[in-house]
């Protein structure tokens, strides 16, 4: 399988959060790396845990987030980078 | 004469030593030192919060607005103001109305206007939303806005409304008791409706001293006990922080925003020993790897409510809490708080529990459970049943709405007092057993233990969108409810630009919907009616 890249669980975010990342009246082409999903109200402190699952069931992999600060779990470009690093396929091997 | 006002005093000293406040009154005598509040590192004691709340009670008693009914709204998140307000309200001798700046402007408004609030206190966060509530409110309202010295710029874009800032505020010595009838609202929370709007419920002193009397007593509470604070006040379990917490001089601790995707750290950093949370926030931790074993040895109580609790999250908390009692808690907002627990116990729960979720367990003292079949008549034990309840803890019903309140709190046939009627179905219990949870019977969902009435997100969506065949869908699915909503229309594509928008200015982030898809026509059941199931189908095969 061809690895994800930081820019496709980005593109992907930007894609599931359409609706709410339009109400706060921010241009998602103008998103920054420190963009804080949380801050800005797009995900609640609990949604992060739908954003987390939504993001391994689209890309079909799991991630151990352990390792990661949970201070940037929300952070947009901190938690492409971390997923894109971290995924281990979910796919039963061939 | 003499025998009337004995009686008279009498009743008033009832009334004083069990309306909400005087709990917190008490720990106020006997523990004025002691810490009574923790925001985000803020520390303020039983005096320092009194004061505060004091003042704003005797701001709110000298100005009293004509006609309002007697509610003040409380517009404030996790700030020290949110709990200032809350005891303020109730110290004026009102109820209060939680708002949440989390919440799009316009319900914020909607909830406003539909309780009839006259005076609403508003924090710093919340005041950047200040000006969208305001627009479109009609008659003039009080504004009470502690957290900045002045207000005159805001007095002179809205000269319909009055504004007061911290200079402008009575002094904690003005304020007096005041007689509060123990049958007059405590608090009024905004819940979920499924014709669009959402719906008050009307939830007295005597409903939650109830719950308060049982909790203290049954986990022994110190002031040496200090409380999570995991929820929003526009989420009732909230209620059970705070009067539990100040009834026994212990500290309640209210992590910041940003604290609760951490809360493990908050858990040892606070020094916590009494956890309440939903399953779900524990499902996070878990997750997020949080819950090793032995990570939380400070515990003593932990309290899981809101939604089904899993049989996974109850093991790893015991594990992560290995001195914690751990309950499962139960209860709809229209029967205050919780009203049924279930104590975890690692040898006996699993074979108690079925479908791998935890038994909601047995009815506090003095709440009376009776399991129907559609014609509101009992089941046999061991049969499954629609759960209706009756206590000390039932609720006065839905603010300005007879005819829901009617539908929802009634007689069944043969019996003399009324039950709510609580759309879960559970099995009722052979012998002593446990009640056991199974469902909801209609298209009412818990996300993230937030109950979300699907109806609501339809309404929403099919006025926005002026589209007549709209089902949502909870989905995916989880053992405890779903982790979000999905809408299907019955259309061919969106007709105009920025509707999702529209709807997600409407809807608080846990009701709007993920995603939309577009179906010509819609798969029909049996009975003629949308076939949900196969909707659901449909979205498995996307995965």
């Amino acid at each position: 399988m061809t690895p994800i890249t930081e820019n496709d669980v980005r593109r992907f975010l930007l894609d599931h959060f359409s609706a709410t990342i339009a109400a706060t009246g921010v241009n998602p082409t103008e998103l920054v790396d420190d963009f804080d999903l949380l801050e800005a109200g797009v995900v609640d402190s609990l949604g992060v845990i739908e954003m987390i699952s939504a993001v391994e069931q689209h890309f079909k992999i799991t991630v151990d987030f352990e390792p990661m600060d949970p201070a940037e779990l929300t952070m947009l470009g901190k938690f492409s980078c971390f997923v894109a690093k971290n995924a281990v396929s979910s796919r039963l091997s061939p | 004469m003499a025998v009337e006002k004995q009686l008279l005093s009498t009743r008033m000293e009832e009334n004083q030593k069990k309306s909400l406040s005087h709990g917190f009154l008490k720990s106020v005598e006997a523990f004025g030192n002691r810490p009574a509040l923790e925001v985000d590192g803020e520390v303020l004691t039983y005096t320092g919060l009194f004061e505060k709340a004091a003042s704003l009670a005797a701001t709110l008693i000298q100005d009293p607005l004509a006609g309002g009914p007697p509610l003040i709204a409380v517009f404030a998140y996790r700030s020290v103001t949110a709990f200032a307000g809350i005891l303020g309200a109730l110290l004026r001798g009102h109820g209060y109305v939680p708002l949440n700046c989390k919440f799009p402007p316009e319900r914020t408004r909607a909830m406003l206007q539909r309780s009839g609030c006259r005076a609403v206190v508003v924090d710093s966060a919340s005041e950047r939303q200040l000006d969208q509530v305001l627009e479109g409110i009609d008659s003039g309202i009080l504004v009470v806005l502690p957290e900045r010295h002045a207000a005159d710029d805001l007095a002179a874009r809205w000269p319909e409304h009055r504004f007061i800032g911290a200079s402008a505020l009575a002094s904690p010595e003005q304020w007096g008791p005041v007689e509060v009838s123990l049958d007059s609202i405590a608090d009024l929370l905004f819940t979920s409706g499924s014709t669009g709007v959402p719906k008050g419920i009307m939830v007295t002193h005597r409903n939650v001293r109830h719950y308060v009397d049982f909790i203290t007593e049954q986990y022994s509470i110190t002031p040496e006990d200090r409380f999570s604070q995991t929820f929003d006040m526009t989420f009732d379990l909230s209620v059970a922080d705070m009067f539990v917490a100040w009834e026994r001089g212990a500290c309640v601790c209210c992590p910041s925003e940003k604290m609760l995707i951490n809360l493990g750290r908050f858990i040892n950093d606070a020094r916590l020993t009494i956890w309440f949370s939903v399953p779900s926030t524990a499902v996070f931790m878990k997750r997020l790897g949080a819950l090793k074993a032995g990570a939380y040895p400070g515990l003593r109580v932990s309290m899981f409510c809101g939604e089904a609790l899993p049989v996974e999250v109850a093991k790893a908390w015991a594990d992560a809490a290995p001195n914690s009692i751990v309950d499962n808690l139960y209860g709809p907002t229209e029967l205050t708080i919780a009203c049924t627990q279930y104590r975890w116990d690692a040898a006996r729960s699993p074979s108690e529990s079925a479908y791998g979720i935890v038994p909601i367990g047995e009815p506090f003292p003095g709440m009376v459970p009776l399991v129907v079949d559609e014609s509101l008549n009992e089941v046999r034990p061991g049969e499954d049943g629609e759960l209706l309840m009756t206590g000390p803890q039932l609720s006065l019903g839905y603010w300005l709405d007879p005819a829901r309140t009617e539908a929802a709190f009634v007689k069944p046939f043969g019996r003399n007092e009324v039950y709510y009627r609580t759309g879960d179905r559970v099995r009722r219990p052979v012998d002593r057993g446990p009640l056991l949870f199974l469902g909801r019977k209609d298209n009412q969902i818990k996300i993230l233990g937030h109950r979300v009435e699907l109806g609501e997100v339809e309404a929403v969506v099919r006025e926005e969108f002026g589209v007549d065949g709209v089902v949502a869908l909870g989905w995916p699915r989880t053992v405890g409810g779903a982790g979000g909503v999905e809408v299907f229309l019955q259309a061919e594509g969106p007709t105009r630009p920025n509707l999702k928008q529209r709807v997600a200015e409407r809807l608080p982030s846990y009701m709007t919907p993920r995603r939309y898809h577009y179906l010509p026509r819609f798969p029909l059941n049996a009975n003629g009616k949308y076939d949900r199931e196969a909707l659901i189908k449909h979205l498995e095969t996307l995965l």
